[in-house]
């Protein structure tokens, strides 16, 4: 009796120590966002370019807050509304002889599940986009899926 | 004239008839095999010769002694054991004492293994699995529902030449599990626009997986014949359905679908097969 309850003793130890060693091994860390989020990026003749001084913010936003306020971009990120399926945005070049630009998002919610450490969200789908030809010459969705992945899917190309 | 002939043919028979004979004589000494004085030596037999052999070399015997006195030599440095030598029932409990260290799933099985020659072992797995787990700070609850799962696979016992009860082996493992599971309580917060608490559930998610394992084992004995396993496993999953909303977190009999370590611990049963013709131990013998 002694015999077997010091086996049971040592396979609780063992198994304890395997059990950290594997867990370990088994990290599974979310590397992209907590929800789906489109990211815009800014272009010049197919080069990546910051612009000074932007204001953008959506129409309808809480309190008229702002996205990002007089600062250099590069990219911005453009959330989108759950409770509608078009969201519309103003880019603001803060700079004189520059009119406004919007740019209005069609889209449709998809409820993701990603992983245990990136947890429940939603995924977008872009169905439809316009926009003003005031800075902005064209936009290109590069890829109408919006994940959580940290990846540039609305491409701005500027005059 | 024909005198002279005549007495040619003569001499010309008995020079043929002298050297024919001459040759005969020298092919009769080729033929002789010499004898050596050593050959009637009396050799003795090796230390340890089993008595009977001994009594075949006496008999005449040799061809069979001979044989015999091999199959006994190898035998020592090499005991083989029976095609079925025992077959092996367990329980696999070792998410059991994980769970009681925070783990929030669990997969239980029994297990068949054969044991042929005491190296190969067929192994056939069936269980069950489930998951249910509300993390820290996460916005979810998922539940993995009870499902089965099978493995198939065999193990190679390196302890081959000892006794059946102490084994260290290393195996490979192809799982298959069909599966249901549920994505409830999500809260999702939205701040810029002003939107909290958005909620949604995916219920009764189908899903199934396919994957292969490599493990390393250890079994003891601890008493008349029950023992104790443990398996370190790396395994990888091969294949998975995925939903349009979902990949699965937890698949039973694997774990954590992105896990590539398992731990699994084992209560054995062994049945021994064909137990007259497993080699006998030496100091046995003797006794």
């Amino acid at each position: 009796m002694r015999n077997i309850l010091r086996h049971i003793t040592l396979a609780v130890v063992v198994a304890v120590g395997l059990a950290a060693i594997t867990s370990s091994c088994n990290n599974d860390n979310c590397i992209g966002n907590s929800t789906g989020i489109p990211l815009a990026g800014f272009y010049r003749e197919n080069k990546a370019v910051s612009i000074n001084s932007l204001t953008v913010y959506g129409i309808g936003a809480p309190n008229d807050s702002v996205i990002i306020d007089k600062v250099s971009a590069k990219n911005v990120y453009l959330p989108l509304r759950l409770s509608t399926s078009s969201c519309k945005y103003v880019f603001n070049y803060n700079t004189e002889g520059v009119g406004n630009d919007t740019i209005t998002l069609g889209y449709d919610a998809i409820p993701y599940f990603e992983s245990h450490e990136c947890g429940a969200m939603y995924n977008f789908r872009i169905t439809s986009m316009e926009h003003t030809i005031n800075a902005i010459d064209s936009v290109i969705i590069s890829d109408p899926l919006i994940t959580n992945a940290d990846v540039v899917s609305i491409k701005i190309y500027l005059r | 004239m024909r005198r002279f002939l005549h007495s040619i043919m003569c001499v010309a028979f008995l020079m043929a008839v002298t050297v024919n004979g001459y040759a005969q004589e020298q092919e009769q000494q080729r033929k002789v095999t010499p004898v050596k004085p050593s050959t009637n030596k009396v050799l003795t037999p090796p230390k340890g010769t089993d008595e009977k052999i001994i009594q075949q070399y006496l008999t005449g015997d040799t061809a069979q002694a001979r044989a015999q006195e091999v199959k006994d030599s190898l035998a020592k440095i090499y005991p083989r054991y029976p095609k079925l030598t025992e077959l092996s029932l367990g329980l696999n409990f070792g998410d059991a004492i994980l769970m009681a260290f925070g783990q929030k799933y669990s997969s239980f099985d029994v297990s068949a293994t054969l044991n042929m020659w005491n190296r190969f072992q067929p192994v056939l797995i069936m269980g069950l699995g489930r998951a249910k787990d509300t993390p820290d700070d996460m916005n979810y609850t998922y539940t993995g529902k009870l499902s089965p799962y099978f493995k198939i696979g065999a193990n190679y016992n390196f302890l081959f030449k000892n006794e059946p009860k102490y084994q260290l082996y290393l195996g490979a493992r192809l799982g298959f599990s069909a599966f249901k599971y549920d994505i409830t309580d999500v809260s999702i917060n939205n701040p810029y626009w002003g939107e909290f608490d958005q909620s949604y559930q995916l219920k009764g998610v189908s899903s199934n997986a396919l994957w292969g394992e490599f493990l390393a084992g250890l079994k003891v004995n601890i008493a008349s014949n029950w023992s104790l396993g443990w398996e370190i496993k790396f395994h990888n999953i091969f294949k998975y359905k995925k939903s349009n909303n979902s990949k699965p977190w937890y698949v039973p009999g694997y774990g954590v679908r992105n896990g590539k370590w398992a731990f699994g611990l084992s209560l054995y049963y062994s049945i021994p097969l064909s137990k007259n013709r497993w080699p006998v131990k030496e100091e046995k013998k003797k006794k």
